[in-house]
C-alpha cells in the first residue's frame, strides 16, 4: 500500500510539473516535435516505394542527419502535410507528394516565382530545379553551415550537378558550355568567394534574354559592377560602354573581353587579356572583322598597320615592351579620338606616346598614325613611303634580276667551256 | 709549284671578317623583326625577351659595323696598302668595257671568247665595294634615324621617319640579295674558283685564279719580282722553300707575325692536301 500512496503522491508532483514545462515550451517558442512515429519506418534502409512507372524510390530518413539539419527540431507533418495512402492513416486531403517550402519560407517562394527554374518548371521540364535541387531534403543546413549544399563553398558543385552534366546541357539546348570545369579554373572559382549565384542571382535567377536578367547583355557591366566598381564606372562612360548601354548586340560588354565563366587573371597566358594576346585576338576579334567593321564604319585599317609597324612586329615576336592595342587607346576607358578625354585625342597623344618614349615632340602626334604605305594614300607621307617603296622593288628586281642574269651566263659560259 | 700571291693581309681578311659576321647577325636580326612568324625566327621567339635582345644585338652589330668602317675609312687613309686600294679601286672607263665584253663573251657573241685581262680589282669587286660603301651609308644613316626617333622627330615630321624605316627594309633586302647573288656567286660558285676562294682565309691566291680574274694585275706582279724569288723557310711544304715576295708587305716594319700565321695556315693547307693516310 506504501507503493500506492507513493505513486499517487508522485503522480501530483507530475500533473504539477506538465503544465510548467508546456509553458515553458510555449515562452521559448520551440516545440519539440516528436518523429519518431515517423522514424519507427523511415529509419529502415531498405524502405522502398514504387512510382507510377514502377521505379523504386528509397524512402529512408536518416534520423540523425535530420535532427543535425536547420529543420531538426520541426515535426515531419510540418512539412509533410498531406500524405494519404494506404501505407499512411487515414484522414487528410489527397495526395499533394510535393512539400511547400512556401508555408515558412515565403519571400523565397516569391523570387523563386520570378526566376527562370520555376518557369520552367511551369512549362513541364521534368529536370528543373525545385527548392529541394539546391537546398536538400532532410539534411538542410543554413547556408553559414559549411556543411550546407547552399554554402559558398559548396554552389558550385550544386548547380554544376546539373548544369555540367553534358546530358542536361545538350537536353536543355544551353549550347556546349560546360561551366563548370571552365569556372573552376578561373580566377573567380580559385578565389573561393565568388560562386555562380553572384552573377547569376540564386532564387530569381532569370533567363539570359530577359531583360530584367542580371546576366542579360545590357546588364553585365552592372552585375560585374557590385564588385568591380570602379572599372565599370569608367567602362560606362567609354565608347564600348555607351553602345552596349544602347543595347548594340556588337558592342562589347566585359565578357566579351574577358570571357565568361572562365574569367582569368591578366597575368595568366591563356587569359584573353593577357597583354600577349590582346592585339592577338582580343581587339581584333571585332576590329579586324567584316561585319563590324562594316555596319559601324571602321575599318580594318588600324590592325593591319599596327601588324606592320615596329610595335606590332616586335609584339608579334614575342616582345612585352612594345605597345599594343591597350598601350595606347586605353583599356575600360576607350574613347573615340573625338572625345577631349580620349587617349588618343590629338591633345593628348603626345603625352600618350610619352609614357614610353619620354621627351616626344609634338611631331609624334601629328599625321596619321595608322598609315598604310600606298601610292594612292590620302596623306602625304603615305603617298611618299608608297613611292619609295615602288621605286625600291623597282630597284631591287632590276638590279638583282641584271645580276642573276648576268652571273647565271656567266656561269654556263664557263661551264660549258670547260674542257674535261 | 703552285704559285701564290697575296691578295689579303692578316689585317684585311680581320675586316673582312668582322663585316662578314656582324652582317650576317644584322640580316638574321633584322629580318627576324619583319617576318616574327617565320620558321626560322623560333630560336629567337622562344628565348625568354628575346625579341628585346634581338632589338639589342642588332643595334649592337649596326655600331659595330660603323666602327668598322671608321676604321676602314683610317686604313685607306693612312696605311699604304689602303691607300693602294683606293687607287686600284676607282671605276674607270675599261670596267664598263670590261663588263660588256664579258656579257658578250657570256652570250657567245664574242666567238671565241676574248681573253679579258683585268686589273687588281674588276668590274665585279669594284661594283661590290662601291655597293658595299653606299649600302653601309645608307643602313647608317635610316639605322640612326630609326634608334634616335625621338630626338630625329623633334626636327623632322612623322612621315620622314616613316621613309627612313621603309629605306631601311629594302636597302636591306638589296644588299642581302647582292651578297647572296653578285658576291656568292663571285666568291663560290664561279667555276674558276668552285667551291671557294680562300683568299678570305688564307689570303692568297693561285695563279689560276689571278690569271682569271686578275690578267693585268699578275703581269704588273710577274714584271716587278721577276728572278727575285726569296728563300722563305717556313714555306717549305708550299713552294720548295721559295715563294714570290709579298708586294708591299715586305718593307714593312713588323710583317713576321702576319708571314708567320700566314705560314701556318699555308702548312696546313699543304699538308693536308698531302696527306696520303696513315
Amino acid at each position: 500500500m506504501k507503493r500506492v500512496k507513493r505513486g499517487k503522491g508522485f503522480r501530483l508532483v507530475l500533473l504539477g510539473i506538465f503544465p510548467l514545462l508546456i509553458s515553458f515550451c510555449l515562452w521559448t517558442g520551440e516545440v519539440w516535435a516528436d518523429n519518431s512515429l515517423c522514424f519507427g519506418c523511415h529509419q529502415e534502409e531498405s524502405l522502398k516505394k514504387q512510382d507510377a512507372r514502377g521505379k523504386g524510390i528509397s524512402l529512408f530518413v536518416s534520423e540523425a542527419e535530420f535532427t543535425k539539419s536547420a529543420h531538426g527540431k520541426l515535426s515531419c507533418s510540418d512539412c509533410h502535410t498531406h500524405i494519404r495512402d494506404d501505407r499512411h492513416s487515414e484522414g487528410g486531403k489527397p495526395v499533394d507528394k510535393s512539400v511547400n517550402c512556401a508555408l515558412c519560407h515565403k519571400e523565397a517562394e516569391k523570387e523563386y516565382l520570378q526566376g527562370l527554374h520555376s518557369k520552367m518548371i511551369m512549362k513541364g521540364m521534368e529536370r528543373a530545379a525545385y527548392c529541394f535541387e539546391c537546398h536538400g531534403k532532410h539534411n538542410i543546413f543554413p547556408s553559414k553551415n559549411p556543411r550546407s549544399k547552399t554554402h559558398v563553398s559548396n554552389i558550385e558543385k550544386t548547380c554544376n550537378r546539373c548544369h555540367s552534366d553534358i546530358e542536361f546541357v545538350k537536353h536543355h539546348a544551353l549550347g556546349a558550355a560546360i561551366p563548370g570545369e571552365e569556372f573552376r579554373k578561373s580566377v573567380h572559382g580559385k578565389s573561393g568567394e565568388v560562386t555562380c549565384i553572384n552573377c547569376h542571382g540564386s532564387h530569381n535567377l532569370r533567363s539570359l534574354i530577359d531583360p530584367k536578367s542580371s546576366i542579360f547583355r545590357s546588364n553585365i557591366p552592372q552585375t560585374c559592377g557590385s564588385c568591380h566598381s570602379d572599372i565599370t564606372k569608367q567602362f560606362v562612360e567609354s565608347v564600348h560602354g555607351v553602345m552596349a548601354g544602347r543595347g548594340r548586340s556588337d558592342a562589347p560588354t566585359c565578357t566579351t573581353c574577358h570571357g565568361i565563366h572562365g574569367i582569368k587573371a591578366k597575368v595568366d597566358p591563356e587569359s584573353p587579356v593577357n597583354e600577349r594576346r590582346i592585339a592577338m585576338t582580343t581587339c581584333p576579334q571585332c576590329h579586324a572583322a567584316e561585319r563590324i567593321s562594316k555596319e559601324y564604319r571602321l575599318t580594318t585599317t588600324p590592325v593591319k598597320s599596327y601588324y606592320d609597324s615596329f610595335h606590332g612586329l616586335s609584339y608579334l615576336g614575342g616582345d612585352t615592351f612594345s605597345a599594343n592595342c591597350a598601350s595606347c587607346h586605353g583599356v575600360h576607358d576607350i574613347r573615340p579620338s573625338s572625345d577631349p578625354n580620349s587617349l588618343i585625342h590629338k591633345d593628348n597623344l603626345q603625352k600618350t606616346c610619352g609614357n614610353c618614349h619620354p621627351g616626344a615632340s609634338e611631331n609624334f602626334a601629328k599625321g596619321k598614325m595608322h598609315a598604310v604605305a600606298s601610292i594612292k594614300g590620302e596623306e602625304f607621307g603615305e603617298k611618299v613611303v608608297g613611292w619609295v617603296r615602288v621605286i625600291y622593288i623597282i630597284l631591287i628586281v632590276s638590279v638583282i634580276g641584271g645580276m642573276v642574269f648576268f652571273n647565271f651566263m656567266d656561269w654556263l659560259r664557263k661551264t660549258i667551256e670547260r674542257k674535261p | 709549284m703552285v704559285k701564290k700571291y697575296l691578295r689579303m693581309t692578316l689585317n684585311e681578311r680581320f675586316q673582312h671578317l668582322n663585316l662578314f659576321i656582324n652582317f650576317t647577325i644584322l640580316v638574321i636580326t633584322g629580318f627576324a623583326l619583319k617576318y616574327p612568324e617565320a620558321f626560322w625566327v623560333s630560336p629567337i621567339k622562344d628565348v625568354p625577351m628575346g625579341m628585346t635582345f634581338r632589338g639589342f644585338l642588332h643595334r649592337l652589330c649596326g655600331v659595330a659595323v660603323v666602327t668598322l668602317g671608321g676604321y676602314h675609312l683610317l686604313y685607306l687613309a693612312f696605311a699604304e696598302r689602303g691607300r693602294g686600294i683606293v687607287r686600284d679601286m676607282i671605276p674607270k672607263w675599261k670596267d664598263a668595257k670590261d663588263l660588256w665584253e664579258t656579257l658578250k663573251n657570256n652570250l657567245f657573241i664574242n666567238r671565241p671568247a676574248k681573253e679579258i685581262r683585268m686589273g687588281r680589282f674588276n668590274f665585279r669587286e669594284k661594283f661590290e665595294y662601291l655597293g658595299l660603301i653606299w649600302g653601309t651609308i645608307v643602313m647608317t644613316v635610316t639605322g640612326f634615324i630609326l634608334w634616335f626617333k625621338t630626338e630625329w622627330l623633334i626636327y623632322f615630321p612623322m612621315w620622314a621617319y616613316d621613309v627612313a624605316r621603309a629605306v631601311h627594309f629594302y636597302e636591306a633586302i638589296l644588299a642581302t640579295l647582292t651578297i647572296i647573288v653578285w658576291h656568292f656567286y663571285s666568291v663560290l660558285l664561279n667555276p674558276d674558283v668552285y667551291p671557294m676562294n680562300w683568299a678570305w682565309i688564307t689570303g692568297e691566291m693561285t695563279e689560276h685564279e689571278m690569271k682569271e680574274e686578275h690578267g693585268l694585275e699578275l703581269e704588273k706582279t710577274k714584271a716587278e719580282t721577276k728572278g727575285r724569288l726569296v728563300e722563305f723557310g717556313e714555306a717549305a711544304a708550299a713552294g720548295g722553300g721559295k715563294v714570290y715576295p709579298i708586294p708591299l708587305e715586305g718593307q714593312g716594319k713588323s710583317p713576321k707575325s702576319v708571314r708567320r700565321l700566314y705560314s701556318l695556315i699555308q702548312n696546313l693547307n699543304e699538308s693536308i692536301k698531302n696527306w696520303k693516310g696513315l
